[in-house]
């Protein structure tokens, strides 16, 4: 029996929508460090500049050294970063600031790399 | 639709919206399978949104052959776009001769097997820099190869005006990997052999080059269901879509 040719189309509208929504309930981070297996309050910033896993890493980078920061999620795809931090050593503002310093560069100038768009 | 998709790519790629417009790309789904068994994290700039499409267009195109690529992937477009410029300047289009065609079908799995290969060993997306998709919608963005990147996207689109859908046809390593399935998708062209009188004019308006007036039922592989063919026939139900295995 024929089909009404408008299916194909309607085919491919409901494949793109269940891929749009198959997407919910999976996620996975482009780069997970943890700098102390410690226990802390979470915050996710939307951070413009966090494009690709080289650039995540460059991002974690920044608070390797940094007290109070226990872990980084990055999130590439979605511009966002989810801190493990304490609150008693470090606040958002100063996680915030670092991530907006500019940063130094081999060839002896610098450059702000990311900029903080939200905190939640 | 496909302008609807179209805006939706264009809409990220120009900052907008909440994720990179890379995150479109069912391709990135098969990129980022490696990163994920092996480290349970996302290749470079991929995200979940590329796997849960290209889940959801492999199960597409058991049902319905490559219909994304004909109606919904905006390269396609482009090709199309292209395809139809050069039957303006052709007034009949050069053939690639059907065993040369054959041969140059096969670039597409070089393309998927070395794009894995290189992705999975550097961890970064290498065919960004010769991706039209890539470098159009970034705008010749982080990561595109400079000069090679141009002479690249240069030679497809000049290429895709003599050759229609020359992207898709030789260098698309998503269609490489929706081949197998697209054998199997079950809602195709039929033609009626009682009926047809075998003038040829759907293998012409054909953009694949499929020789649909030889065929009982296209099940060829690069059949995107554009429904072109049925279009062009001229005597009626010759050509009908149809669902059987």
């Amino acid at each position: 029996m024929p089909i009404p040719r408008i299916l194909v189309p309607i085919l491919v509208a409901l494949a793109l929508v269940a891929g749009l929504g198959l997407r919910t309930g999976f996620t996975r981070p482009t780069l997970t460090k943890t700098f102390a297996d410690k226990p802390g309050v979470k915050a996710t910033f939307t951070v413009s500049g966090v494009r690709c896993r080289g650039t995540a890493m460059l991002f974690a980078s920044l608070y390797e050294d940094v007290p109070g920061v226990h872990g980084i999620e990055a999130y590439a795809s979605e511009r966002k970063a989810v801190f493990t931090f304490d609150p008693g050593v470090i606040s958002r503002e100063r996680i915030r600031a670092i991530m907006e310093a500019p940063i130094p560069f081999q060839d002896g100038t610098s450059n702000q790399m990311f900029e903080c768009l939200s905190v939640e | 639709m496909l302008l609807v998709v179209l805006g939706l790519v264009v809409h990220s790629a120009l900052g907008y919206g909440s994720r990179s417009f890379e995150a479109y790309c069912p391709f990135g789904g098969v990129e980022s399978l490696w990163g994920l068994f092996t480290a349970g994290e996302f290749t470079c700039a991929l995200a979940p949104l590329n796997l849960s499409l290209l889940v959801a267009l492999l199960c597409l195109v058991l049902l319905c052959k490559k219909a994304f690529c004909g109606w919904a992937c905006p390269i396609g477009l482009l090709g199309e776009l292209a395809a139809r410029l050069g039957g303006r300047v052709w007034k009949q289009r050069p053939r690639v001769p059907l065993k040369v065609n054959a041969w140059l079908k096969l670039l597409r799995y070089v393309v998927l097997v070395a794009a894995l290969f290189f992705t999975c060993r550097s961890g970064e997306l290498v065919l960004r820099g010769y991706d039209p998709y890539y470098l159009i919608f970034s705008g010749f963005g982080h990561g595109s190869a400079g000069i090679v990147s141009m002479l690249v996207l240069t030679v497809i689109a000049l290429g895709a005006l003599v050759v229609p859908m020359l992207f898709c046809r030789y260098l698309c390593p998503l269609g490489a990997v929706f081949d197998p399935f697209s054998r199997l998708g079950m809602i195709r062209v039929w033609r009626d052999e009682s009926k047809c009188t075998a003038c040829g004019r759907c293998g012409q308006t054909c953009l694949h080059d499929i020789p649909v007036q030889k065929l009982r039922t296209v099940r060829h592989r690069d059949c995107t269901n554009c429904l072109e063919c049925v279009d062009a026939c001229e005597e009626r139900g010759v050509l009908q879509l149809r669902a059987g295995l």
